[in-house]
């Protein structure tokens, strides 16, 4: 079987049980929303935000609920040890890394379609959502974060404490990445045009692709010591 | 007269984690269509064993070889061979039988994964329960739908790790005798187990793994089944 169709297979089967489920997009739309009320609650109900507190708070959103949809994915294949199944057969390792990251991607982007609109809502006065922009920083976001986050949550789920282990890992790995996403969203809400943040865009694209492609090499290793 | 090369044949095999040594010079072999019995207590080995040559641990040292390939040299045309059972179903329990199966088949290539699933399913005795999904088997059910899963690719080394763990009386039967349909289908097994009476009762090979050693390996019909509790425990007590 090609690399293509083992990545198709098991994404669809991942997302087969997503969709019976529902457990992990609900659960990462749902504190992604208690975080922007807090937040709201917090800076005050009818107070304007400048442009990079309020990138700041939308990203907090985003990252902090999308650990509990990227621990999952994996925790999947380690409940009943169907990883061991999935080792023995003639699947490349590769391709479960691919699938996974594709997964938690997918549904990284479903909670946005939530996440996004509750944010303009609560926060949008007084910003310019350039919505071509902001989606391209959402998906290099979500590469970065999820090809780490699989890598990661492969390597925690062979540790005792799997679910704190993986916050605590992605997210200073993750930083780099993080900072440039509130600087250019930022800039972007602050009505900067696309030029002017080139530079951030494709910092961030380089570190989406150096964390695919380390995620891709090591994955086999991390895999095996679940 | 030529020397048959042995279906499995395990040379010097090691396994050590750090400072801690699980498998110790470990040698065995079992014809095709061999029924090869590991008994010893826990930490004895089997499953470490069993794992190394599910391929799922490297080796410290040694070799495996199946069916004529050797477990370094060609790794994936080994894993074609296997078929792998453990105490755990490796199943998914949120979907059904049979997209469990089809999904397994379609991994392995099989040109028709879901007449693939439906076969295994007819014989296993679960196509009646085909679109059920698997969090509402009962353990019997889950262990047989595993067996299932682990025939996908017709594999002709099926390795079985305390598969009769969790079962009732009711359910261990019903694995013995799908077990011993599947040795009739001169299928080559290995399983490691604590049950002495029902290994031997299956087995055609018989061996005792004690500290990460085979201490005792025999033909079956060379055993006394009356006397092998007796000869079990001295082997670990010696050990």
């Amino acid at each position: 079987m090609t690399l293509p169709r083992q990545i198709l297979l098991l994404y669809r089967k991942d997302l087969r049980v997503e969709v019976r489920k529902k457990e992990s997009l609900i659960a990462m739309a749902f504190f992604g929303v208690l975080i922007m009320v807090i937040l709201n609650l917090a800076a005050g109900l009818d107070r304007r935000l400048q442009a990079e507190p309020a990138a700041g708070i939308l990203w907090v959103a985003i990252l902090f609920s999308s650990v509990l949809g990227l621990g999952r994915v994996f925790a999947r294949e380690k409940e009943n040890n169907c990883v061991a199944a999935l080792l023995v057969s003639p699947l490349s390792p590769g391709a479960l890394f691919a699938a996974k990251a594709l997964v938690n991607f997918t549904l990284m982007s479903f909670s946005e379609l939530v996440l996004v609109p509750v944010f303009f809502a609560l926060f949008g006065a007084g910003l310019q959502p350039g919505l071509p922009v902001l989606l391209l920083l959402l998906a290099l976001v979500n590469l970065g974060f999820s090809a780490a986050g699989t890598l990661l949550s492969a390597l925690a789920a062979g540790t005792r404490r799997n679910e704190v282990m993986l916050p605590i890992l992605l997210y200073p790995l993750c930083l780099p990445l993080v900072a440039l996403a509130v600087k250019s969203t930022g800039a972007a809400f602050g009505g900067r045009p696309l030029t002017e943040i080139r530079d951030l865009i494709e910092s961030m694209a380089a570190f989406g692709l150096i964390y695919a492609a380390v995620g891709y090499l090591l994955f086999s290793h991390a895999v095996r010591e679940v | 007269m030529p020397m048959v090369e042995p279906f499995l044949r395990v040379e010097g095999l090691c396994k050590s984690y750090g400072g801690l040594t699980a498998l110790e010079d470990v040698g065995l072999t079992l014809e095709a269509g061999g029924f090869l019995c590991l008994f010893g207590p826990n930490g004895a080995g089997k499953s470490t064993l069993l794992k190394v040559l599910a391929t799922l641990l490297p080796p410290t040292a040694g070799s495996v070889r199946v069916a004529g390939f050797d477990l370094e040299e060609h790794p994936e045309a080994f894993r074609a061979q296997l078929g792998l059972v453990s105490h755990q179903s490796f199943l998914y329990d949120d979907l059904s039988a049979r997209e469990n199966l089809a999904f397994y088949a379609a991994l392995y290539g099989v040109p028709d994964p879901s007449v693939r699933a439906g076969e295994l399913l007819e014989r296993v005795d679960l196509a009646h329960r085909a679109h059920s999904p698997v969090r509402e088997f009962s353990r019997g059910m889950q262990q047989r739908l595993s067996i299932a899963r682990a025939l996908v690719n017709d594999p002709s080394l099926l390795l079985l790790d305390e598969p009769y763990t969790g079962l009732d009386a009711h359910a261990a039967i019903r694995l013995s005798r799908q077990l011993r349909l599947l040795h009739e289908a001169r299928r080559t097994i290995v399983m490691a187990t604590h049950n002495l009476e029902r290994g031997l009762d299956l087995a055609t090979s018989v061996g005792i793994l004690a500290r990460g050693k085979v201490v005792f390996l025999q033909r079956r019909d060379q055993i006394d089944p009356e006397a092998f509790e007796q000869l079990y425990f001295r082997h670990l007590e010696a050990a």
